[in-house]
Formats: structure tokens, C-alpha cells, sequence
């Protein structure tokens, strides 16, 4: 076996979160860094993001998947970053010791002085929603079916059924139909849609795609390949509705019906994961429960912006970097709560309380003419208007520097009625 | 060898043996002959082996417990549970014995019997003479090493056992196998001692001469032989009347279980678990399924049993995925609903008799019906091919042991079970092993590649999935499917777009990007207007 290799970081996963975080902890002085990617080519999951809508905060502009992470790569290749491609990491411990394989080097050992952890998140399947019936060909989570599209070159489906009405089954919706594809309507359990305002217009309404809201798919028929599904409508509860069901024949069922984080190997190093969000409970540097090892991106939670991911990767990377250096200092341990209309804040406590902090969070419901609202013991540090916040959309909020010492017991963040709408 | 060859091969003209069905009782009879003949021939109409019910069930040897007494099932429960280690061996196939415990709840018995009785005598009904009863029961089918465990036995051997146990009776004879991998490694074990399996082969009818059979007729051509071994599960009933040998019924009867992510569950259970009913309390002709662990570590819960019309109905409803969430909520009501990751089917095959039918025909001389193996069948196995081969010897066939008969069967490599120096040392050997296609269950492209070539060629994606569990996890293969994929094409040299997930009719694509805008442009409907 290979000798033991001592960077003095690895980062695992090179979509945005991981090319993010190796550049800032390379910019921030680290240097010898690894970034490993389990797949063939660097980006993640943005080279079959082709649509554009990425990059509007980070670059002030609009620019797909692949323009998006090139900027990140190009810098990336410039930068002395060590990059592993096609490489699994198989183990990982809480002394940061890791074991990765690829074809090339065989099993590698590192005893990294960071890691960050970069894995991305992955796809709900049929059965973890437990869609009852046949299991055919033809039933294909939509990032999956993107992939096949946009990067594979191939058509998963004539005739389509989407289920869930997330960003990506919606923006499937549109690809599917510009490939000459039919999609027969986007069904939707909840009585909101799932995705962002922008895709529900530019890849539905433009397109004549019928969006079905509270209704969903009660049953896949086909043995071999999908034949039909039934769809139904569903009661306030999300149990479908009996004598509402409706046959509809397709040749694919695309499910958009969510994104869990993807921590197996955060649990293997006994990193401590958050029941709300999925992914590691962090700290302000992104740091997790386990020392020395940082979380960024969709690992932590689901972002909706990729612009989030990488303002994750490089405080994480940063974070890294003053680990690695000796320079990052606990304070104090303050946690950062969720109020009113608040259903989980990243990071979720504070240890180094020295700098200013951008949180991210997500609402229970959607809500009109609000006002977001950081506390800090009760004292408001950061307040302002939205006109509207709906659960698919991540708000940011910041708490400025100089809030936050020792002294601290709390850090709650609401959503509360702007009183002077009322 | 490509796809297209090994379907080109031409059915052999004669065959001393023919085993019509490739499930694990078909496989397992198969093996046992060539211990003493190679001129075995086993036909199957689906592309693979343990299309059936082998492949959707919930792998449990059971000891015998769940029998009624006096039925051959039962006889051949117990039986064929001592005899399984020996079964498997040198077969490369995993078998655990994870013991079962039986809990024992105040739904145990009836309310209305309860009802008679006082307090003392309603605990001591529950942990004294039900256990006992168990125990007794046991002792009279021949299961020896039954234990009586007290309500805190129950609590430290399955700490998420619900609060309400009374007491609980542990059997330790209770085991687990992966009823695929089984019937794949027996049927490879047959293969190399000399016997010929046909696929996508299906029997359409025998000839019968004089009232013994003569050939064998499918839709490849017509086999001589004077031997045929009915193993046709669920189809056993219309084999047998093809040949004038039947006359029992075969009525499916669909039982769906829920697989959950092994990283979750991998100690929720640490031997199956099941709820004690008094006989009599049951709905349903099932045993009743239970909690058990598979050999990978997922927790198991089912399985239902629903009567069906359609012998291919393997779908699984709202209904049943209710029942298991209800019925399992009260044994164990912690159990981790969110990690689900899948949900299957499999048709049980039995009689109205609800007992397996082993006999030679009466009607036609050289046909042995093997039918009517539901739950226990796989516990059984080894104890129905004891029993086939008296079966055989009685009908006047001599059965000389080879001296040439190979006794192992070599296991494919598992890279995800190997020590990190193995890894290495394969990886510098031929780097396809350093490619991790499966994420979730780090399989290799090696590993895919070998079960493409193996001695009964996974030719599908569920055949690559079964094999080597790529797309097993809880990513469903939404990772790995289009590698997997891509392998297949590559080693069977067809496009891509032939590769199929479970045969004919089964596509994972439909085509190549641009293919329907090319087909709608020549029907002259144009998306865009280009003018």
C-alpha cells in the first residue's frame, strides 16, 4: 500500500462547495491541499446544469452550470490545488484519517491536518416516498434523468409524468420538453409548489406544462416499463383523495421530491448531524462537532442558490486554514435558534464570536410582508423587510461584528409581521 | 461471449435430466444431480436465474416453528434447517443463523379468553404457559434449543422491542441467506460439474409416449430425455397439466416487504423478531411475517400475504405498505420510517392444500412435480432435494456418485469486504478495480464487469444489481445507473440504448438526445419556428 500522505488539507467532493473551500483555504495561506472527486470530472453536479440562473449574487451575473464552476476549476487549475479525480473516499475517523481508492494510485492513506467535508447531497427516491405499485424501467429522479440528458446524451423518456414540483423537476420539465419530449403535467403533493417563482414561469407557464397542486401519484403500472401511473388528488393530511384518481399514461415517472444531504461518511467520522437540516451541526467556520473536520455546501444543508454553496465553501475553507495554522480560537459557545416561522438556521452555533456571521435558514410557511429579525439575548442586531418568504427559498440574515462575546446565552432568528404593514 | 451468441446456442437434442424452472429448488435439484450425472439440462422462460419467488422473499431459514404439524412442510422445515450449513458449503454463498425471538405481548390471545381470567392467571398464561406451550410445540416437530427468556431477556437481547412484551421464547436454529446469490451460486456450482442451463427457454409442452415422458418441448426446439423435475413454482400447476401430470392448483399469493438503509438498521434488530399469535388468531394463511435483519445488515419488515389473480402481479399497494407500517408500529415503535429504501414484492406459489406436493406422477412415468413450495421452500431446500432424490432412486434410476464432481463453487470477489491491502494489491493488478461505480455499496467496475461474464451472465441491470448490488443502496442507482449501463453495452457490445433494466421490454432509454426532435420535425411539428 501507498505511504501514508500528510496534506495539510483534504477536501472531499469537488462540486461548488468543495472547488470553493480548496481555493479559500489555498487563498488563506494552506499548502499542500487535496480535493478528491469521486467523479470523472471536476464541478459536481453543475456541468449537467445548463440552464442559467447561477451566479446572479457571487458574480453579478447570469451564467449556467458549467460557465459557473469553469470560473472555479480554471482558478483551481492555476492554483496548485492537488486535484484526485474518479477517487472514493471509502474511510473516514475522527482523527481526520481517511482511506481513498482510485485505478491510478490504488488505496491511498492521508492523514490530512483539515478535512472538509463537500459531498453534495442526493436525490429521494421513489420508495423513500413510497410511491405503491410496479417497479418498471421509466421511473428516474429528475437530477438523475439531467444527467442522462445532458451529459450521457440520452433520452430517458417519450411520454413524461413528474412528481414533485422542486426546482429541478421543474427545470426537467422544460429540458424534457425542448428534446421534443412530452410532459403530460407536474404533480405536487402540497398545496404550494416547491421550487422558485423564476422556474415556475420560465419552464411551466412558457412551456403550457400543468402544475397539479395537492395531488400526487397513487400508483405505477407497467411491469417491464412504465405503462401509466394513477394520480389523485390529495386531502389537507396529503392522503389521497378515493374517487379523485385518474389514470395517465406515460412512458416515465421523473420524481422531484427532494434532496437529502449526503453524510455517510460524516457519520463514520462521528460527526454529529442536525434532525432538521440533515447535515453536520457547524459553527460559524463551518466546523463540525468533530475537531478539525469543516462541512460546506449542500452537505450541510440544501441550498437553493448555488451563490450560498460557495459563500459556505469559503468561509469553511477559511476555517480550515486557520485551524491548520493554529490560529482559530473558542470563545465561547453560543447557539443560534430558530423562532417564530424559523424551521432551521445554519450555522447552528457560535464558538469563535469575533467576526461578523451570515446565517441561513429556512421558513415553516410561506408568509407575506415580513420582517426578518436576529436577537441577540433579545436585542435585535439585524432587521429588515420581506415582502414575502416562502420555504423553497433560503433567507440570509447576518449578525454584524461586535454582536457576539462570551457573555452571550442565545441567538434567535425570526420571522415576525411587519407591524407597520398591519 | 456476446449477448447475441448465447442466445444463438442451439438447444442440446437429448438430456438424461431436465429441470424445467431455475428458482432456488430447481437450482438446488440441479446441483444435486450432477453429483452424479453431468447430462443435466435446466430450462427457465426469463432471462436470468431467481426471477421468482427466489428473488423476492424474505430470506429467511426458518426452523420450523411456523408449521403446522403433520404437513410435509414442516417435516421438511426442520429438516432442511439442520441440514443448511452443510447445503451451503463451498458454495462462496453467506448463511447466518441469527435465531429468531418469538415476543410475547398481551395480543397474544384473544381478548375473550382473556376476559375467564385473573390477573395471576393471565401473567402467568403469557410468560409461563404460552412459553411453554412454544417450547412443547417445538419439542414435537424435533426443534431442539428453544429458551424461554423472561421480559427482561427480551429487553437485553432486542432493546427496541416494545414495552408491552410479556415474555418471549428465542430459537436459536433461525438463519438468513440471500436467496438470490443462493440460487445464482447453485446453479454456477451445477454448471461446473457439467450441467447446461437455457434461458429465455420456455416449455410450451412434453411429449408423452406410452405413458412415460419422452421430450421436453419449448420454443427452442424439442429436448429428448426420459427424466423431467416440475419446479416451475408458480407456473408448476400449467407445466404439469402440459404434460397430463397435474392436477393440483397453484393460486399466487403476493407478500411485499420493506428494506430499510442498512447504515440505519444495521443493530436495530439483531435476530429476526416476530409477535406471537395463539393459532387460530390469524387473518391470513402466511406465517406473519416479521423484523429481521438481511445478511447485508438492512432491517426487514413483512412480509404481507394477498391473495392475486395475476401470477406476474408483483406490484405492492397502499394497502399492504399501511399494513406493514401498522402491524410493525406496535413490535418495534421506534423503527425508523424515514429510512426506507425499498419496497418489494414476490409471488408465493401455493396449493389449495397449502402444503408442498413432491411426488412422482402416477400419470406420466419420468415426471416429478416439485410444486407448491411457499415459505418455508428456501428453509427447506435441501431437505426437498434429499427427498427428490429418493423420489428419483424410486423410479428406477441408478445413481452412482462421480469421482470428477468439483465440490466448490469459487465467490465472486467482493471489494467492498476486503482488507485495504487485498484492495491495493487487485487495484495494481488491473486498475478497473479502483473504479467505484456504486457508491452506496462500493461495488467496482470490475466486480460489474465480472458478473457480466460470470457462468450465468448477468445480462441486465437487475442481473448486474443482483450479482453485485449496485444500485442496492439508498441511492436506488440514481448514482450508478447510467455506469452501469455503459458497462453493459461496452462488455455485451450492444448500443446503449438495448440495454434493458430487468429484459425485453424493460429500456432504461428510450434513445439519443435530438432522436424525438428528429422524429417530431419529420412529422412537421417544429417546437421552434426557425423561419
Amino acid at each position: 500500500m501507498t505511504k501514508i500522505l500528510r496534506p495539510d488539507a483534504v477536501v472531499i467532493g469537488a462540486g461548488p462547495a468543495g472547488l470553493g473551500a480548496a481555493l479559500a483555504a489555498r487563498e488563506a495561506g494552506l499548502e499542500e491541499i487535496f480535493l478528491l472527486e469521486r467523479d470523472f470530472e471536476l464541478g459536481g453536479i453543475l456541468p449537467q446544469c445548463i440552464h442559467d440562473g447561477f451566479g446572479s449574487i457571487v458574480f453579478d451575473q447570469v451564467l449556467t452550470g458549467p460557465e459557473y464552476a469553469q470560473r472555479f476549476i480554471d482558478k483551481v487549475e492555476r492554483s496548485g490545488i492537488e486535484v484526485f479525480l474518479d477517487t472514493m473516499v471509502l474511510e473516514l475517523r475522527s482523527d481526520r484519517s481517511l482511506v481513498a481508492v482510485n485505478s491510478r494510485d490504488g488505496v491511498l492513506r492521508m492523514e490530512p491536518g483539515a478535512v472538509v467535508l463537500a459531498m453534495g447531497c442526493r436525490e429521494r427516491t421513489r420508495h423513500q416516498v413510497l410511491i405503491p405499485g410496479y417497479r418498471p424501467a421509466g421511473v428516474i429522479c429528475a437530477g438523475a434523468a439531467q444527467r442522462y440528458i445532458n451529459i450521457e446524451g440520452l433520452m430517458p423518456g417519450r411520454r413524461v409524468v413528474i412528481l414533485g414540483s422542486g426546482d429541478i423537476g421543474l427545470i426537467m420539465a422544460r429540458r424534457f420538453t425542448l428534446e421534443g419530449a412530452e410532459v403530460e403535467g407536474v404533480y405536487e403533493i402540497m398545496d404550494h409548489p416547491g421550487g422558485l417563482t423564476r422556474n415556475l414561469v420560465q419552464c411551466l407557464h412558457d412551456f403550457d406544462i400543468p402544475l397539479h397542486l395537492s395531488h400526487t401519484v397513487t400508483f405505477i403500472h407497467g411491469r417491464k416499463r412504465v405503462e401509466a401511473v394513477t394520480v389523485a388528488k390529495v386531502n389537507e393530511n396529503r392522503k389521497p383523495i378515493p374517487g379523485t384518481e385518474r389514470l395517465v399514461e406515460c412512458d416515465t415517472l421523473v420524481l422531484s421530491v427532494g434532496l437529502i444531504p449526503e453524510n455517510e461518511l460524516s457519520k463514520k467520522a462521528g460527526v454529529v448531524l442536525h434532525p432538521a437540516t440533515g447535515g453536520p451541526v457547524v459553527d460559524e467556520l463551518m466546523e463540525t462537532s468533530v475537531e478539525g473536520i469543516f462541512a460546506c455546501g449542500n452537505v450541510v444543508c440544501v441550498f437553493d442558490l448555488v451563490d450560498y454553496v460557495t459563500f459556505t465553501a469559503e468561509v469553511a475553507g477559511r476555517g480550515a486554514a486557520e485551524f491548520v495554522q493554529g490560529r482559530r480560537r473558542w470563545r465561547g459557545e453560543v447557539p443560534v435558534r430558530p423562532g417564530r416561522n424559523v424551521r432551521f438556521v445554519v450555522p447552528q452555533r457560535l464558538r469563535c464570536l469575533d467576526r461578523e456571521v451570515e446565517l441561513y435558514f429556512r421558513v415553516q410557511r410561506p408568509e407575506r410582508s415580513v420582517r426578518v429579525r436576529v436577537l441577540v439575548d433579545g436585542r435585535v442586531v439585524h432587521s429588515r423587510k420581506a415582502r414575502m418568504v416562502r420555504p423553497p427559498e433560503m433567507v440570509r440574515a447576518s449578525i454584524p461584528a461586535g454582536a457576539l462575546n462570551e457573555g452571550v446565552r442565545e441567538v434567535v432568528v425570526e420571522v415576525t409581521p411587519d407591524e407597520k404593514e398591519a | 461471449m456476446s449477448f447475441k451468441a448465447r442466445n444463438c446456442q442451439l438447444l442440446p437434442t437429448r438430456a438424461e435430466i431436465v429441470v424445467v424452472g431455475a428458482g432456488v429448488i430447481g437450482c438446488a435439484i440441479a446441483r444435486e444431480l450432477t453429483r452424479y450425472t453431468p447430462d443435466v439440462l435446466v430450462l427457465d422462460k426469463e432471462n436470468d436465474v431467481a426471477c421468482g419467488a427466489s428473488k423476492a422473499n424474505n430470506a429467511e431459514i426458518h426452523s420450523g416453528i411456523g408449521e403446522d404439524p403433520g404437513t410435509l412442510k414442516q417435516k421438511l422445515n426442520v429438516r432442511g434447517n439442520r441440514m443448511y450449513d452443510e447445503f451451503v458449503r463451498g458454495l462462496g454463498v453467506e448463511f447466518k443463523r441469527q435465531g429468531l425471538l418469538i415476543v410475547i405481548t398481551p395480543r397474544s390471545a384473544p381478548p375473550e379468553l382473556l376476559e375467564r381470567m385473573n390477573e395471576e392467571d393471565r401473567r402467568r398464561f403469557f410468560t409461563e404457559v404460552i412459553p411453554r406451550g412454544i417450547v412443547n410445540f417445538g419439542k414435537k416437530a424435533g426443534i431442539t434449543g428453544l429458551r424461554i427468556l423472561s421480559r427482561e431477556e427480551v429487553f437485553e437481547r432486542e432493546p427496541n422491542v416494545t414495552r408491552e412484551a410479556l415474555a418471549g421464547v428465542f430459537d436459536p436454529n433461525y438463519g438468513m441467506v440471500c436467496p438470490y446469490k443462493l440460487t445464482i451460486a447453485l446453479v454456477e456450482h451445477a454448471v461446473l460439474n457439467g450441467a447446461k442451463v437455457f434461458l429465455n427457454t420456455e416449455v410450451n409442452g412434453f411429449r408423452v409416449e406410452g405413458g412415460r415422458v419422452r421430450a421436453v418441448i419449448t420454443n427452442r426446439g424439442e429436448v429428448e430425455t426420459s427424466l423431467v423435475i416440475n419446479a416451475a413454482g408458480v407456473f408448476a400447476d400449467e407445466v404439469a397439466d402440459m404434460a397430463g401430470a397435474g392436477g393440483f392448483r397453484i393460486h399466487p399469493r403476493k407478500g411485499a416487504t420493506l428494506l430499510f438503509d442498512r447504515d440505519v438498521t444495521s443493530e436495530y434488530v439483531r435476530s429476526s423478531v416476530a409477535e406471537f399469535r395463539l393459532p387460530g388468531m390469524k387473518k391470513t394463511k402466511s406465517k406473519g411475517g416479521g423484523a429481521m435483519p438481511t445478511v447485508e445488515g438492512n432491517l426487514q419488515l413483512g412480509p404481507t400475504a394477498v391473495e392475486v389473480e395475476d401470477k406476474y402481479d408483483t406490484s405492492i399497494s397502499a394497502e399492504e405498505i399501511e399494513e406493514i407500517f401498522e402491524r410493525f408500529h406496535y413490535l418495534l415503535p421506534d423503527f425508523p420510517r424515514d429510512a426506507v429504501i425499498s419496497a418489494f414484492s414476490g409471488i408465493r406459489a401455493p396449493t389449495y392444500e397449502e402444503d408442498f406436493v413432491i411426488e412422482a406422477s402416477d400419470k406420466v412415468f419420468g415426471f416429478v412435480n416439485v410444486a407448491g413450495i411457499q415459505s418455508p421452500g428456501l428453509a427447506s431446500a435441501p431437505a426437498i432435494v434429499e427427498m427428490v432424490m429418493g423420489i428419483i432412486k424410486d423410479l428406477g434410476w441408478e445413481l452412482e456418485e462421480r469421482k470428477d464432481f468439483i465440490p466448490e463453487r469459487p465467490a465472486p470477489i467482493k471489494f467492498s469486504e476486503l482488507s485495504n491491502e487485498e484492495r491495493h494489491r487487485l487495484i495494481m493488478e488491473d486498475p478497473r478495480w479502483g473504479h467505484v461505480v456504486c457508491r452506496c455499496e462500493t461495488v467496482t467496475e470490475m466486480e460489474v464487469v465480472n458478473a457480466i461474464h460470470s457462468i450465468i451472465p448477468a445480462t441486465d441491470m437487475d442481473g448486474v444489481k443482483r450479482r453485485t448490488r449496485t444500485g442496492m443502496g439508498r441511492c436506488q442507482g440514481s448514482f450508478c445507473g447510467h455506469r452501469v449501463a455503459a458497462i453493459l453495452a461496452r462488455e455485451l457490445g450492444i448500443p446503449v440504448t438495448e440495454v434493458t433494466k430487468s429484459g425485453e421490454g424493460s429500456p432504461i432509454y428510450v434513445g439519443r438526445t435530438k432522436d424525438l426532435l428528429l422524429q417530431n420535425d419529420l412529422r412537421g411539428e417544429r417546437l421552434v419556428d426557425e423561419g
